[in-house]
């Protein structure tokens, strides 16, 4: 067991709120929980150092902190400062079939039904979901009733300050029919340490479209999961657009609890400079009918390291699953590092399932292409950069979001140094 | 001697591919305004003269020399040749995923206009401007936002090549097989295009393996490729003959079957 | 129809006899005693010994490997006897005349005859029996070619200069838990060399056969070829049907010098155990070749046997230009559990690798595939192609695949495909209304998605890999 985890064991141990039971459980299963080393599966590739020598500590009381501004989009905006969440205007202004709550204003009553259904969907074996379950001090609870359409997205921005450690968590509940747009950020001013979890019930028939950014880079270090529980024909869409920093991790699954649900993930990473991403995307079949289309892409370069496992596990009972996952890297230095690991894990026969990997350089043949037709070879490479995850951000089903990241990916590319 | 006036001048060419070599001697003079038809069997070096002008990586240049416009070719990255005036219509285009055509044919345009150092022009004239080329090739303007050639059927992509050659005005085409897998209808509107860009100021080397093509591009002079030379010149009359009479005349080697005869 | 095809599938293990030989057997149990003893009835110099006892030492300190997704108890090394010999090997017969006719006979039910009039031409074999190797056939041919082939106890005490330079030079002691036990406690294998540009005139081969109960089998095998030279090996194996499991942990090393090139190809059919999971062999492997320059080694097998298989056939690609290969069909039915694949590690320039595994499940089995490609940060211009399919009969068993794909090098490329598909109840209605018998149609089916591997067999071997297959569907379907 390392210091910081024995440290923040014992930080989970005074807290004695409406969270309380939850996180007993939490500590219990921490105290039993080796600290993963290099032979440890899940972070073969990610060592932990950088969090055993983090000074992070929580601050309270920041401000001045303010989310990133994305031309064009109105949504429906909440922040955690530092970990806190930043209730300014929160009350009236929502449409209707909406609410947004922090569990500890909920009734008692209110509490044990949230009770029911915390850290459900998020599996057990994420280390840090554990550390999360045991120090956050709230969750912030967003709820669609049944058949509600919610047309402005709900953004929700975790916001740091200089070494500052935060743990936020937010439980997402679509009812039956509901449909919610759900976006994802982050921004860190450095040395700061987040655990950041997120789970999603969606209801039969309900809809839920995602987006994470995880673009926080330099010494943060940023652990996290987006867990989505799928229901009878309910449909996700996913996008999750990350940069690297001294470690960025993001465990995501996604739970077939339902027949003929479906599921959509499409991420794409940028690493530079010394680095880090890792993904670890778990697809649960549970239940026959469902599908599943995985598209991750990452380029990496400098001393960058990628990191990507790709599980599809298709249980006993999930026959007709259509299940695929489409990995497509490129290694633009050699002191970067690319590792992953598509797996297939199936128990039902009558099933569709593939995966494919590839790791190779730009396409030399479109590099001249783009030459002959005198675009240098610096700018050519830029634009296949880009065309490569554009096919990505062409998928975003929001046009806006679409519109703001794209020039800060080219931006980020017109940055990378490129062989 | 080379005469100056000579938009291109390819002399004692040697140039090889995993090192094999493909072009033994290859001598070429195009002046402005020209058009040559360079015709051949398969595996003459047909493709690779385009390449190795274009300085395709993997392809060595082992001896002679190229100037276009009074520069020394061989000497120029593979955007400089395209600057200086060379373009290369492909004969299978590659797609580019992601990357939009419109985005592609801007970023050659402006490359192109400050190699020469005019001004850039701006994103509505230069929309304007491949709006109307677009038209001017018969391709939907639709095609302007799909990714390079992306899903293009192969006449498509033909047309997109024509319409680059249209947004970039280049001194020297190099038209690779352009007739290779097009129907009529599609051969006419390429032929079209190209016809519409002749002028005294730009000359054209058609690569193509059949006569039909030069029905409707009508070449000023027509040389046979073979072995990595060209061994035959003439005008116009000579593609004629070769359709009528195939390439076996060129095999200058006995065959076995003579030897042993 | 699923039923049909389960009832295809299942199979009597034609190798399942026990031969009646007296055998001399150590007493059940490991520690430095018995090793000592093994290394004396070997007649070991002193190195040997001091090398066996090293890797013990280090075992001790080992611990068994979980990550591999297969589930059996847990081994008690104590309970298992270490070495069996027929009593009738003791004193080194120098002929065939002098050896046990039963022995003869045992290979012979087998389909290997040794008797020289009945010898498959092209094929030397040498047969191990438990702990020792029986014969080896066509020695004094493979001498005027300059090539040894000989068991390895005799390889130790003749040729140690080779074995003290190459044996644990690709797969190291420590490497892993069973190839450090392996290190300690084998007893019998082949020894391979092949001379500077000398192509082997015909194939070798080594049939490892199982006998006595309770013992384990940890056989050794190294196969060295010199510069610019050829030699394809192919390795069988077979065990009485037992209700205990047994441990075969062997160790093969093959060393591919600049220019050559190593075939090596098996046919692996251990008893499975039976349709409830009740015995069968613990089939925990290690096989690793190092290519220097321009070498190429290419791996085939033919997995349908063994309880549990964890193998993962290697390359490591030294050399610049050199390719490794690796062709794999596993079959498993009842309650086999196999975890196999291969790691192919680029070090070399322009080094390439090709992987493909074709995995078929049936009953209640598991069969997993576990790769690694590595691309170093030195494999320039290196490539990667894997394909791994996976076929799954029924709605009670599993197929995986697990590739871990690392690369440090911006100009490797690396491409990994894998899919899963059934046989379809389409597939089977056109061939039984074109006529077939639902065995034949599986069968064929089968051999259909295991083609691109046997056809890298050699010949004598496709066509027993493919009875393989269709033993298992034969008159079974009522």
């Amino acid at each position: 067991m390392s210091a910081w985890l024995e440290s923040a064991i014992a930080r989970g141990q005074d807290n004695s709120d409406w969270l309380a039971p939850k996180r007993a459980h939490a500590l219990e299963l921490l105290s039993a929980t080796k600290w993963p080393t290099r032979k440890t599966e899940a972070w073969r590739y990610t060592p932990l150092r950088p969090i055993e020598r983090s000074k992070a500590v929580p601050v309270e009381n920041q401000t001045g902190l303010l989310p990133l501004a994305i031309d064009g989009l109105n949504a429906i905006e909440l922040a955690f400062v530092n970990g806190q969440l930043d209730k300014v205007q929160l009350a009236d202004t929502l449409p209707e079939g909406l609410t947004i709550a922090l569990g500890s204003e909920l009734s008692p009553e209110q509490q044990a039904s949230a009770l029911q259904e915390f850290s459900t969907i998020k599996p057990e074996r994420h280390l840090f979901g554990l550390v999360n379950d045991a120090l956050v001090n709230d969750v912030v609870i967003v709820s669609v009733e049944e058949n509600v359409k919610i047309d402005e997205p709900v953004r929700i921005s975790s916001l740091l300050s200089q070494g500052a450690e935060s743990h936020t968590r937010v439980l997402v509940s679509l009812e039956a029919g509901a449909r919610l747009t759900v976006i994802e950020d982050v921004q860190a001013q450095g040395d700061s340490l987040s655990t950041a979890f997120v789970e999603y019930n969606i209801a039969p028939k309900a809809y839920l479209e995602h987006y994470r950014f995880a673009l926080q880079t330099g010494s943060n270090l940023a652990v996290g999961g987006c867990h989505f529980n799928l229901h009878d024909h309910a449909k996700m869409n996913s996008t999750i657009v990350a940069f690297g920093s001294e470690l960025s991790r993001l465990d995501t699954d996604i739970i077939h609890a339902g027949e003929f649900a479906d599921a959509k993930l499409n991420a794409m990473y940028l690493l530079d400079d010394k680095e880090l991403f890792d993904l670890h995307a778990t697809v649960e079949h549970a239940m026959p009918n469902g599908t599943t289309e995985e598209n991750v892409r990452c380029i990496v370069a400098d001393r960058a390291r990628a990191v990507f496992n790709g599980r599809i596990h298709i249980h006993k009972d999930a026959q007709k699953t259509l299940a695929e996952l489409n990995n497509r890297n490129l290694l633009l230095s050699d002191k970067a590092e690319i590792n992953t690991k598509p797996e297939l894990e199936i128990y039902a026969d009558d099933v569709r399932c593939a995966h494919g990997a590839t790791v190779a350089q730009i396409d030399k043949q479109a590099l001249y292409y783009l030459q002959t037709r005198g675009v240098s070879r610096a700018k050519a490479q830029v634009m296949l950069n880009f065309g490569f995850i554009n096919e990505l951000i062409d998928l975003m089903p929001n046009e806006t979001l679409a519109e703001w990241i794209r020039p800060i990916i080219r931006e980020r590319f017109a940055q990378m140094e490129v062989m | 001697m080379s005469n100056s006036n000579n938009l291109l001048t390819i002399k004692d060419l040697y140039a090889s591919v995993e090192e094999k070599q493909i072009l033994k001697g290859l001598d070429l003079e195009v002046k402005p305004g020209e058009v040559h038809a360079i015709m051949g069997p398969n595996g003459a070096g047909k493709s690779t003269m385009g390449y190795v002008l274009s300085g395709r990586e993997g392809y060595t240049v082992d001896s002679g020399s190229v100037v276009l416009g009074g520069e020394d070719l061989l000497d120029m990255e593979t955007e400089e040749r395209a600057r200086a005036g060379l373009f290369l219509a492909f004969q299978y285009p590659v797609e580019i995923p992601g990357v939009s055509n419109l985005e592609f044919l801007k970023a050659s345009v402006d490359a192109q206009r400050e190699a020469r150092g005019e001004e850039a022009i701006s994103s509505a004239d230069f929309l304007k401007e491949a709006k109307a080329a677009c038209k001017k090739v018969d391709l939907p303007i639709s095609f302007l936002k799909r990714g390079v050639n992306e899903g293009f059927s192969g006449g498509e992509k033909k047309r997109n090549e024509l319409m680059q050659m249209l947004l970039l005005q280049p001194k020297l085409c190099i038209l690779d097989e352009t007739d290779s897998g097009l129907d009529i209808d599609a051969l006419q509107v390429v032929a079209e295009g190209v016809n519409s860009q002749r002028s005294s100021d730009r000359s054209f080397i058609v690569v193509t393996h059949y006569q039909r093509l030069l029905d409707y591009i009508k070449p000023d002079f027509v040389h046979v490729l073979s072995n990595g030379k060209i061994v035959k010149s003439g005008d116009a009359s000579l593609a004629q003959e070769l359709e009528a009479q195939g390439y076996a005349w060129l095999q200058t080697e006995p065959t076995e079957d003579e030897l042993e005869g | 129809m699923t039923e049909q095809i389960d009832k295809a599938l299942a199979r009597e293990y034609e190798a399942g006899f026990v031969s009646d030989v007296e055998s001399e057997t150590f007493a059940p149990g490991l520690d430095e005693s018995v090793i000592q003893r093994i290394s004396k009835m070997k007649g070991e110099p002193e190195w040997m010994l001091e090398w066996r006892l090293g890797a013990f030492r280090d075992w001790l300190q080992m611990e068994e490997p979980d990550w591999a997704l297969v589930d059996y108890p847990k081994i008690d090394f104590q309970a298992i006897s270490y070495y069996s010999a027929p009593k009738s090997m003791k004193d080194k017969p120098k002929s065939l005349d002098e050896v046990d006719p039963e022995l003869l006979r045992t290979y012979e039910k087998l389909g290997i005859p040794l008797i020289e009039q009945q010898m498959l031409a092209g094929v030397a074999v040498d047969a191990v029996f438990d702990s020792v190797s029986v014969v080896t056939t066509f020695r004094e041919k493979l001498e005027e070619a300059g090539v040894i082939f000989c068991p390895i106890s005799e390889a130790i005490q003749k040729y140690p200069d080779l074995v003290k330079k190459y044996l644990g030079s690709v797969v190291a002691k420590k490497d892993n838990y069973y190839s450090a036990l392996n290190c300690a406690v084998f007893t019998d294998g082949s020894f391979v060399y092949i001379p500077k540009g000398t192509r082997c005139p015909m194939e070798l081969s080594t049939y490892f056969r199982i006998n006595e109960q309770n013992t384990g089998q940890f056989e050794r095998t190294l196969i060295i070829a010199d510069e610019g030279s050829h030699v394809s090996y192919l390795e069988g194996c077979t065990a009485p049907q037992r209700d205990e499991n047994q441990l075969h942990a062997a160790v093969v090393e093959l060393v591919a010098m600049d220019d050559a090139e190593i075939k090596y190809s098996t046919v692996q059919n251990w008893y499975p155990g039976d349709e409830d999971g009740k015995g069968g062999i613990y089939n925990f492997v290690t096989k690793r070749g190092v290519c220097h320059t321009n070498a190429k080694i290419s791996w085939t097998q033919v997995e349908t046997g063994s309880a549990v298989t964890w193998k993962y056939p290697s390359c490591v690609l030294k050399g610049d230009n050199s390719v490794g290969e690796f062709y794999s069909v596993a079959l498993t039915r009842g309650r086999q559990q196999a975890d196999t694949g291969t790691k192919m590690i680029h070090l070399g320039k322009n080094t390439k690798s090709t992987i493909i595994a074709k995995g078929i499940s049936a009953g209640k089995s598991n069969g997993s595939y576990r790769g690694l490609v590595r691309m170093a940060a030195g494999a320039e211009g290196a490539r990667n192609f894997t394909q791994c399919d996976s076929l799954l009969i029924g709605d009670q068993c599993g197929a995986h695949t697990f590739p871990y794909v690392e690369s440090r090098n911006p100009s490797a490329i690396i491409e990994h495909e894998a899919t899963t598909s059934k046989v379809s109840d389409e597939q089977m209605f056109l061939c039984q209304q074109r006529g077939l018998d639902p065995e034949k149609a599986v069968s064929m089916i089968v051999n259909g998605f295991c083609k691109e591997v046997f056809k890298e067999l050699p010949m004598e071997f496709a066509v027993e890999a493919g009875k393989l297959l269709e033993i298992s569907l034969e008159g079974s379907v009522g």
